[in-house]
């Protein structure tokens, strides 16, 4: 029996764009994202690309799509365990994980005040710590707190649940898995920023004051760790001399064996959030090759301008640090042949895109290149869109998240 | 652009190289890690980026020029951590055995030592001048396989005797003057050759050293390198921290002073016989005392207790342990990474074949096995020459070759980063 419906995995700016896409026009779609909030990597952002608006300003108006729009169902904290069926008609396995808050929550505060344990802070990429009562954003949507109840103390969930004046808190959630039943598939699971400890030339992930371009998204963001002052992690400091390192794992047959496309405009907009919050802070970019897809390459001119910037043409290939924590470099001027050591207060490595999916086991058959990215699919009526497809700006994510929806729909009508 | 520069690439050469061991050199994008992760390369133009992209350029001129070929140890970091696969420290030995083959004259002997195509004439010729030495001395014997008793400073034979090398190959007639010539051979060779090279090294460009007091004499650079990088593989030890430079670096001082023991063995036959019993004892006719010593010390075959013989055993175990370090670090090399080429492995197999047929030729001897002992001998003598007489066109070169442009890269200054004094 065919089905109408559409099965989005994934709820970030691609998985989001396609399911809007697709029950505006009449389907019934379900989004399925495993995180406890949409909106995906674009929600951990600082100012994201065309227009460097900050998340909220995207975000909010696909959330209000979602909320007016009754077709659009989501279930966040979730994950797909199996599909069986075939194209038409697919019966999809989804688990949902325990939230233990319900829909009294009113994101007061009160349970995270309550609560004692903290752990790293996954949406921060642990440049801080949050309470097992938590919420990972101000703008979280759904707009609901998450309790962590397997790292909570003894007696700690207890105290949580008692604090909560809206009795939000269900220390008995549990633990759910239900079927759907759907006709196509939008694999919308995006991306994961490189492993920094893979780097062991660079530092391996553990030099205080490397960071990765994600973690300064989340330094320079408002709602991140620091309240958007950028500050050195070691002590807080303001940095008065930033480095960014180009390619830090990738175009590399050891790491990343490809160019994650977006990765020198990403270090390019960092330079404006610095020359924003820190007007006299000396900034160089080393790389391979400045790649300034399309249009992008005004906004290249734009930022070069800036006298306190230099762009040197050299991967840097070691970082040590010094007793001060403040990395130093190892590097050759390509176009001078100058090899030498320069010491600087803070390092963001310009770390690449890897697909989510890579090296896990799909719940249902897909053609992977070696990488993990998604290359095909279509002939089973699963559409990969976004960054599981390949690396991708914002803008062309939200494009293949629209193809993707019409071809879901194509699948789906007339059979 | 008032300083067009006009890049005449050298296609030939590019073809050249590839063929020679530099095949993935196109990889190249330029990224510098290389030159950064080089534990040797110094500040000022390091290596071996740059010599990447004069690779890809086909400037030959440059490359045939460049120190920095030599001051490479090989420990193949720049390839390990190249992120295209292009394999700079497989490049950079490609160039040297470039100069192996056209740095000494006569060049014939580069083009055949070039590849496994020259193999059967460079063998040839060896196996050739001992057989007919060989075949002669069978007639004269009446035997090819003789057994000798001494009588005096004469060797007669005698059916129950024992194997004696020189016996069948006389050294004062045969192996002597044959080495002896080779040796000269090989020297004149090595004189065109590091003429050659040091007259390309002052076609590169001068670098001002800001700090830097008077250059110090070539001759105190040289002693400087011999103890220095040489004695104590300085250059070696620093090249590379993984297991498999230590593997390497422990493998190569074990060769090393291997040889250095052979050759005083060596030395010390020598000298006892020419010197001692030759010029001492037959032409002066001084008989006994220190005269008897040193023509007793260079008598072969020597009793297994003498020094010289414990010297000459304790070289040959060092000779295979080294070998086996060295070899199966080659054998486990990553092919994605590191790859050996011809020159790699006809000098490890002809120092095998060196050490294996010398062990071989002592023990059958030992044992009384005539049959064996004598072809093994023969062998020995074949692998010998074709390590002597070829050295400066083969990867043995570096022998000179390096320590030269070490010397020279002391006195211009030319040293890793953080090591300029």
């Amino acid at each position: 029996m065919s089905n109408n419906s559409i099965l989005v995995v994934g709820g970030g700016f691609a998985g989001i764009t396609a399911a809007l896409e697709a029950a505006e026009v009449g389907h019934e779609v379900y989004i399925v994202e495993t995180n406890p909030y949409l909106g995906g990597r674009v929600a951990q952002l600082n100012q994201y690309f065309p227009k460097l608006c900050p998340p909220s300003c995207g975000l909010e108006i696909q959330f209000q799509r979602i909320k007016n729009n009754p077709k659009v169902k989501f279930f966040t904290m979730a994950d797909v365990v199996s599909v069986t069926g075939a194209p038409g008609a697919y019966d999809v396995k989804i688990k949902v994980r325990p939230r233990y808050v319900n829909a009294n929550c009113t994101m007061c505060g009160e349970c995270e005040k309550a609560a004692t344990t903290s752990v790293a802070s996954e949406f921060d990429f642990a440049l801080t710590s949050r309470k097992v009562a938590y919420s990972t954003h101000l703008f979280a949507f759904p707009q609901r707190f998450v309790v962590d109840a397997a790292a909570c103390a003894p007696g700690e969930l207890d105290t949580i649940t008692a604090a909560c004046p809206y009795d939000a808190v269900d220390p008995n959630d549990t633990e759910k898995t239900f079927d759907l039943s759907v006709g196509s598939i939008v694999w919308a699971t995006g991306w994961k920023p490189y492993d920094m400890a893979k780097l062991t030339n660079l530092g391996a992930g553990k030099l205080a004051n490397v960071v990765s371009n994600m973690q300064f998204e989340r330094l320079a963001a408002p709602n991140g760790p620091t309240s958007g002052k950028i500050e050195r992690p070691s002590d807080g400091k303001a940095p008065k001399r930033i480095a960014f390192v180009q390619c830090a794992g990738s175009r590399d047959e050891n790491h990343l064996n490809y160019c994650s496309y977006i990765c020198c405009m990403a270090s390019l907009k960092h330079v404006t959030y610095i020359r924003e919050k820190l007007p006299e802070a000396q900034v160089v970019i080393y790389y391979i090759d400045l790649r300034t897809p399309g249009r992008y390459d005004n906004f290249m001119q734009k930022v070069a301008a800036d006298d306190k910037l230099s762009l040197v043409k050299g991967k840097v290939a070691k970082i040590t640090e010094c007793e001060c924590k403040s990395p130093i470099l190892t590097v050759e001027d390509a176009v001078t042949g100058i090899k030498g050591e320069e010491r600087f207060d803070m390092v963001v490595l310009a770390t690449g895109m890897q697909p989510s999916c890579a090296g896990s086991k799909l719940p249902v058959e897909l053609p992977m290149d070696e990488d993990g990215f998604i290359i095909g699919g279509a002939e089973a009526g699963v559409f990969a869109a976004g960054c599981a497809k390949l690396p991708l700006d914002v803008m062309k994510t939200a494009q293949t998240g629209t193809s993707a929806a019409l071809k879901a729909i194509q699948n789906v009508v007339g059979r | 652009m008032s300083n067009t520069v006009r890049v005449q690439p050298d296609l030939k050469f590019v073809q050249e190289l590839q063929q020679v061991g530099g095949e993935s050199l196109k990889k190249c994008y330029q990224c510098a890690t290389c030159s950064v992760v080089c534990p040797l390369s110094p500040a000022d133009s390091p290596y071996p980026r740059k010599e990447m992209v004069w690779a890809q350029w086909g400037l030959k001129d440059k490359l045939v020029n460049d120190i920095d070929i030599w001051l490479c140890h090989n420990c193949g970091t720049c390839s390990d951590l190249c992120p295209r696969g292009a394999k700079p420290g497989d490049l950079l030995a490609a160039l040297r055995n470039m100069a192996y083959r056209s740095l000494a004259k006569p060049s014939i002997i580069g083009t055949w030592m070039s590849s496994a195509k020259g193999l059967p004439i460079l063998f040839l010729i060896p196996a050739l001048i001992y057989m007919l030495i060989w075949v002669y001395r069978a007639g004269v014997l009446g035997t090819a396989f003789p057994l000798f008793a001494t009588d005096g400073h004469e060797l007669k034979l005698a059916a129950d005797g024992a194997i004696i090398f020189g016996g069948l190959f006389p050294g004062d007639f045969f192996i002597d003057p044959i080495f002896g010539a080779v040796f000269l051979f090989m020297v004149f060779a090595f004189a065109s050759g590091i003429a050659t090279m040091l007259k390309s090294f002052e076609s590169m460009p001068k670098t001002f050293i800001v700090g830097r007091g008077k250059e110090p004499c070539f001759l105190c650079c040289l002693i400087d390198t011999l103890k220095v990088e040489v004695a104590q593989h300085s250059r070696f030890q620093s090249c590379g921290t993984e297991e498999k430079d230590v593997q390497r670096f422990t493998g190569h001082l074990f060769v090393f002073y291997a040889f250095i023991a052979l050759m005083v063995v060596t030395s010390v036959v020598a000298v006892g016989h020419w010197f001692g019993a030759f010029f001492l004892q037959h032409l002066m006719g001084i008989e006994g005392g220190l005269a008897g010593l040193i023509a007793w010390a260079g008598h072969t075959p020597m009793p297994l207790w003498s020094p010289v013989k414990l010297l000459a055993n304790a070289g040959a175990g060092a000779l295979i342990y080294g070998l086996i370090k060295l070899t199966s670090r080659r054998t486990a090399l990553d092919a994605a990474k590191s790859s050996s080429n011809w020159y790699d492995w006809y000098l490890l197999t002809v120092i095998w074949g060196i050490a294996l047929t010398g062990i071989g030729s002592e023990i059958f001897r030992l044992i009384g096995q005539k049959v064996l002992a004598y072809p093994t001998y023969y062998l020995h003598l074949v692998f010998v020459f074709m390590m002597l007489a070829y050295l400066p066109w083969s990867k043995l070169g570096h022998v000179v070759y390096r320590t030269v442009a070490l010397a020279y890269a002391r006195k211009i200054g030319r040293l890793p980063m953080g090591e300029l004094k």
